[in-house]
């Protein structure tokens, strides 16, 4: 919870020094990790997927789902060539008051569009990715959404992804 | 908490951890919070009943015979969440 009302007191204060305390198990470590891609050719000529936990999603769709105690463990495809306001965020564990005014501060669909109008980027891919970062069973996440999403991306022939927690 | 930690709660019948969860669910990470959230809920409710107003128990009870319990778990957080929208106080950061 969060002063929602007060758009400068929307930070969580030392959230992340409590979260143990406050959600014992949740934080997971692993020991093996998984050896990143090395990028291949210039960004100019890359296809760029973005992957968000942000609970973006296009305005129609089923809204993820924020009550259910242990999580949503499913994802919604963003068109990359959506506009900020044919879309919405379904969430309630994050504070969105910025999000509200421009939703590029949490999910930078414009900025990435003008990254490759601009020429830095060689394309994205058809749709972007998103999903709910609030869930119980981490080895759900990554034994069934995080391999639905990475098939998906790869099915957009992407090059390089970038992911961002919200 | 993760889910393997609640499943070892429940295992041991240690209530006190399953509830403390539930609360920070509700009270978004504060479990003082979240009590008043679940107190504010029923209080909502309650509002609705006091005159007495017509209810379709029919649809209430046919739901409850006809749906799995899963499904009526799930549909008691939304309803939670529904009280608690409606009655003007909503704490959370962002939206259902």
């Amino acid at each position: 919870m969060t002063a929602t009302s007060d758009p400068h007191e929307q930070l969580r204060s030392r959230l992340w020094h409590t979260i143990n305390e406050r959600y014992p198990g949740s934080m997971i470590t692993r020991d093996e990790a998984v050896p990143l891609a090395p990028v291949t050719k210039p960004l100019e000529r890359c296809r760029l997927t973005f992957v968000s936990t942000a609970g973006v999603q296009p305005k129609g769709t089923t809204p993820f789902d924020t009550v259910h105690p242990i999580g949503d463990y499913t994802y919604r495809r963003v068109p990359s060539s959506a506009r900020p306001s044919e879309l919405e965020i379904h969430q309630i564990k994050f504070p969105t008051i910025g999000a509200r005014r421009d939703l590029n501060v949490i999910f930078p669909i414009e900025r990435l569009q003008e990254l490759v109008t601009e020429g830095h980027l060689g394309g994205l891919t058809a749709d972007f990715f998103t999903f709910v970062g609030y869930n119980m069973d981490p080895d759900r996440v990554e034994r069934d959404l995080a391999v639905q999403i990475a098939d998906a991306v790869v099915d957009q022939r992407a090059d390089i992804a970038l992911m961002c927690p919200a | 908490m993760s889910v393997e930690y609640l499943k070892q709660a429940l295992a041991m019948g240690d209530a006190e951890k399953l509830i403390r969860f539930v609360r920070l669910h509700l009270g978004d990470g504060n479990e003082s919070v979240g009590r008043r959230e679940i107190d504010k809920a029923w209080i909502e409710a309650l509002k609705l009943l006091l005159d007495v107003p017509p209810t379709d128990r029919d649809f209430i009870l046919a739901t409850i015979r006809h749906r799995d319990a899963a499904t009526l778990a799930h549909l008691f957080f939304q309803l939670h969440f529904f009280f608690v929208r409606r009655s003007g106080e909503w704490i959370h950061d962002g939206d259902l």
